[in-house]
């Protein structure tokens, strides 16, 4: 676990935006090569709720770490390269969640492989 | 850290310029030192873009009536391929990167950047791979499938003749360039700051150019391997873009994109760098929102690399696909718009003062802004398939890049030009510059979008009287040449002011960064003190400071051993730990680059058999580089002056900068390699000709025996670097030696592999993804065992022992990172194909 004062925070968020991004694009890809959901099913299907719940599980962390680094923030001492590491980190925690809500909710819209 | 001394300032200055200055005459080429190094890279830049801008001028003379047949079709495909390439690779992003050179160690306190050398090779490289770029227009053999080289347009058979090649070789050879700059700056600004200036501390372009070196060390790895790929396939007839052959077209365009969009934010942040530096001198204030900033930087960094796949709605990929880069195309104007709404409430709560950088800072503001509302309707969908591959994107794509690259790149001229020459500009002249360009630029872009929108498609040389086009193009071709007028003002106003510019006084703006602090223009060494620093603005809170600093009243100021030195400190906290050695005037980065020229050129003419004398040049050149690292006498000897120190030199410890080095090129390399996996699995699930041969190609047992060798030599590298940052240095050399012999025989399996393997690389794309990993990995693994046979003769000569253990730490991480890529080739190629029912 990374102390949420670490400048490790900065990115890590990210990092795992990244890798969720790889899957989702990736998953999406490789399940319509290997087992396309049928079109009538429209966006009610398997690969969907796939990518949905992989969604679901990323935001997780993104969120928890928003609430850790910002706790951790405010009882830094003001001024400290702690505070400034906690505090940016928590913000950029908390805009990667509502990236990653934003792109993965278009699951719930659009069939997966037309 | 003080080491005070009668000496006076010129006294001091005299000892310093003596171990710091470039040689005389053309010993000038050895120059390694960063100022002289950036300032080549924006003169070479600012040529390319006059070469590029004239190429823009004879477009829209061309266009500028309709049915004109000035320029044959041809010639117009190769000048408006050139236009784009020259723009692109040979102006924005090495001028923005020459900038960041020349500025970085005078804002964060430091003498020059880690790794000189590496300065100036990136220099010749960006230099040689230009030259040869652009003597393919003067040769008349250009490349002529857009600056995007798409396949197949760009392949053998679309393009036989040698432009594709030229564009290519040069392209990778420039990236070299770029890569090498992107890891010393990233190296650079996170270990040599001066003392106590922490990462909140630091000056905020230090955090745009932090950002645009990361992204250049993952976003321009995807490009190199695809240019390789494609020249494989172009001159060996590695069928990696052929449908036929199971490769597939659209993979290059994965590739290309994959870094071409991060590109647009790699040259948009250094110049959105330079607007925050410049709006809070002439507002007179601290920039609003500085941790915001920092949050907008860092998310930018990352989400431009989610978008690639907008430049390809229209290749046939899935909506849901789509959409996901359509928003997240959306998102990344969230952290623009927060650095834009932080620049515009600082200017509301500053007292600005609109001085010449200052007008172009709002002319940035307007074109920029206008030019991220066409990139937001670009990203949807539907509207970009209306628009795809009309004069919309054409004007879109320059109001992004010229609003925010140009305008701000040519406000911080102006702000650093009392910098570079130490006279001040015209006022008068300057301004005309700037109202031409701001004028022309509109009146060619603006209505351009209106051309777009009308239905005229980009890259044809001509088109037909009474579609409606014609007093458009008029008028943008008229508004070419004003703008055109504007830069020939901009130039006038620069050479006059080198005679007639008024005298700059010391910090002629008020700004608060430490690169005011050196004198104007600056010395070969920066400062001949180095001051603590625990504030983001140490001019304006210390005014003196320039003063004190010449007189050599801070730290490391002792320079009788004659080594060029700055001082090294913790990445986050700023803390002095160690002292940074650095090299001095070198004849090896050109010697190198020169051989890197001579195979780039072999390789064009296909001459193979001068290209291996070139790359066995290289090196032997790049090999003694680093020979002539860390106890050698040619750089840190032991000297009795060490022990009575604070600090240690750096290579008299285990975390030196060198470390740091490695460790961010091999994230460049991991970068390339995980394009490569990419390929891989792209080609495997979507390329309709995809097919695995049904033998096994590979000797298999003899592969995995190369692995386990591997494995153990690694293992034993580490655990000899362990013991030496214990202290224990006995068996060292003889362990080096049996590393290397283990090594050998790794590589000798290697090859037996390669050379007993049934592989057909002209036929299948599948067996030519192998042996590009195979030769991949066995160039890896030979030089692990040459640093390492190195390591073994610098333990004889005693360059390196418990007293220095450097080097070994450095060469550490790369024995991992070939046995880490070995096993997930061997998982990702081998095993997991096999697994799913091929033979590889």
């Amino acid at each position: 676990m990374i102390a949420p004062t670490h400048p490790m925070q900065l990115v890590v968020g990210l990092i795992l935006w990244s890798v969720w991004f790889v899957a989702l694009y990736g998953g999406l890809s490789v399940g319509c090569a290997v087992a396309p959901p049928a079109e009538e099913l429209g966006a009610a299907n398997w690969l969907n709720l796939s990518l949905l719940v992989l969604t679901a599980v990323t935001l997780l962390p993104l969120l928890y770490w928003t609430r850790l680094c910002w706790r951790a923030g405010l009882s830094s001492q003001p001024g400290s390269t702690d505070r400034f590491i906690a505090l940016v980190s928590s913000g950029v925690h908390l805009i990667t969640a509502i990236a990653t809500l934003a792109i993965g909710l278009t699951v719930l819209t659009l069939p997966p492989c037309v | 850290m003080t080491e005070p001394g009668p000496r006076s300032a010129e006294q001091i200055h005299r000892e310093f310029h003596q171990v710091w200055r470039n040689l005389p005459g053309l010993g000038t080429l050895s120059a390694v030192n960063h100022t002289s190094l950036g300032l080549r890279f924006m003169v070479t830049g600012a040529i390319f873009f006059l070469i590029g801008g004239l190429l823009a001028m004879l477009v829209r003379t061309q266009l500028a009536l309709p049915e004109q047949d000035i320029i044959s079709p041809d010639l117009y495909n190769q000048i408006f391929t050139m236009h784009g390439t020259v723009m692109m690779f040979l102006f924005a992003i090495p001028i923005l990167e020459g900038l960041a050179i020349y500025l970085i160690p005078k804002m964060i306190g430091a003498r020059d950047l880690a790794f000189p050398r590496i300065t100036s090779l990136g220099y010749y490289c960006y230099l040689f791979g230009g030259l040869i770029i652009f003597s393919s227009l003067v040769l008349g053999m250009a490349p002529d499938s857009g600056w995007f080289m798409y396949t197949p347009l760009s392949s053998a058979e679309f393009a036989p003749g040698p432009g594709s090649d030229f564009w290519l070789l040069g392209v990778t050879f420039v990236e070299i360039s770029a890569v090498a700059a992107g890891v010393e700056l990233t190296v650079s600004i996170l270990r040599s700051r001066t003392n106590g200036m922490s990462l909140r501390q630091m000056p905020i372009y230090c955090w745009y150019i932090l950002a645009m070196a990361l992204m250049i060390v993952f976003g321009f790895p995807p490009l190199i391997l695809a240019s390789i790929l494609l020249e494989l396939e172009r001159a060996a007839g590695m069928p990696f873009f052929e449908v036929a052959g199971g490769g597939d077209p659209i993979l290059w365009q994965h590739l290309f994109w994959l870094f071409g969009h991060p590109e647009v934010y790699i040259i948009f942040l250094p110049a959105a760098g330079i607007v925050s530096t410049l709006i809070p001198v002439f507002s007179g204030r601290p920039i609003v929102g500085y941790r915001w900033i920092v949050l907008s930087i860092i998310l930018t960094g990352f989400i431009s690399f989610g978008l690639w796949v907008h430049h390809m709605f229209t290749v046939g990929i899935p909506q849901l696909a789509q959409a996901f880069f359509s928003v997240a195309s959306m998102l990344v104007a969230v952290p623009t718009g927060i650095q834009l709404f932080a620049w515009l409430a600082t200017l509301w709560t500053g007292r600005v003062v609109f001085n010449l950088p200052m007008l172009w800072i709002v002319g940035f503001l307007i074109i920029f802004v206008c030019g991220g509302l066409t990139g937001v309707m670009l990203a949807l969908v539907p509207f970009n398939w209306q628009v795809h591959d009309t004069h919309f994107v054409v004007a879109h794509m320059h109001y992004v890049l010229v609003g925010g690259m140009f305008f701000p790149l040519i406000a911080g001229f102006y702000y650093w030009l009392p910098h570079f020459s130490g006279r001040m500009p015209s006022d008068v002249l300057g301004r005309w510059g700037f109202w031409l360009t701001f004028i022309g630029f509109n009146t060619t872009f603006l209505l351009m979008h209106l051309t777009g929108l009308l239905g005229m498609p980009r890259r044809v040389y001509t088109y037909e009287a009474g579609l409606g086009w014609d007093w458009l193009n008029l008028l943008s071709s008229v508004g070419g040449f004003i703008m055109a007028a504007g830069v020939a003002m901009i130039i006038v106003d620069v050479l006059l002011h080198f005679r007639f510019g008024r005298k700059a006084p010391q910090n002629p703006w008020n700004a608060d960064t430490l690169d005011w602090a050196t004198a104007t223009p600056p010395t070969t060494y920066n400062f001949a003190s180095l001051p603590t620093c625990s504030t983001r603005h140490p001019l304006w809170e210390n005014p003196e400071l320039p003063r004190t600093i010449e007189q050599g009243e801070h730290g490391l100021t002792e320079i009788s051993h004659g080594r060029r030195e700055t001082w090294g400190s913790e990445a986050v906290t700023g803390k002095v730990t160690a002292i940074f050695h650095l090299p001095t005037n070198s004849w090896l980065p050109l010697c190198a680059a020169a051989s890197l020229a001579v195979v780039c050129i072999s390789l064009l003419v296909r001459v193979y058999e001068l290209s291996i004398v070139g790359a066995v040049l290289a090196a032997v050149f790049l090999l003694r580089w680093s020979w002539e690292n860390g106890a050698h006498p040619a750089m840190a000897p032991p000297s009795a002056e060490e022990s009575t120190r604070d600090l240690p030199l750096h290579s008299r410890t285990h975390d030196g900068p060198g470390l740091w080095g490695m460790v961010i090129t091999l994230m460049a390399n991991g970068a390339l390699y995980m394009s490569l996996l990419f390929a891989w699995f792209y080609l495997w699930t979507v390329s309709p000709e995809w097919s695995i041969p049904d033998q096994q190609p590979l000797l298999m047992l003899p592969l995995l025996a190369s692995g386990i060798l591997l494995t153990v030599s690694a293992l034993d590298f580490r655990r000899i670097t362990r013991h030496l940052k214990a202290g224990r240095d006995s068996g060292l050399q003889a362990a080096f030696w049996r590393i290397a012999l283990i090594g050998t025989l790794h590589v000798g399996l290697l090859i037996w592999v390669i050379a007993g393997s049934s592989l057909a690389p002209t036929e299948l794309a599948h067996d030519a993804v192998l042996l590009f990993m195979l030769i991949y990995q066995l160039f890896h693994s030979g030089l692990a065992v040459i640093l390492t046979a190195l390591q073994a003769r610098r333990v004889h000569y005693g360059y390196v022992s418990r007293h220095y253990p450097y080097e070994p730490v450095v060469v550490a991480p790369f024995w991992l990172y070939t046995t880490g890529v070995f096993w997930l080739g061997f998982a990702a190629f081998i095993l997991l194909p096999m697994s799913w029912g091929g033979a590889a």
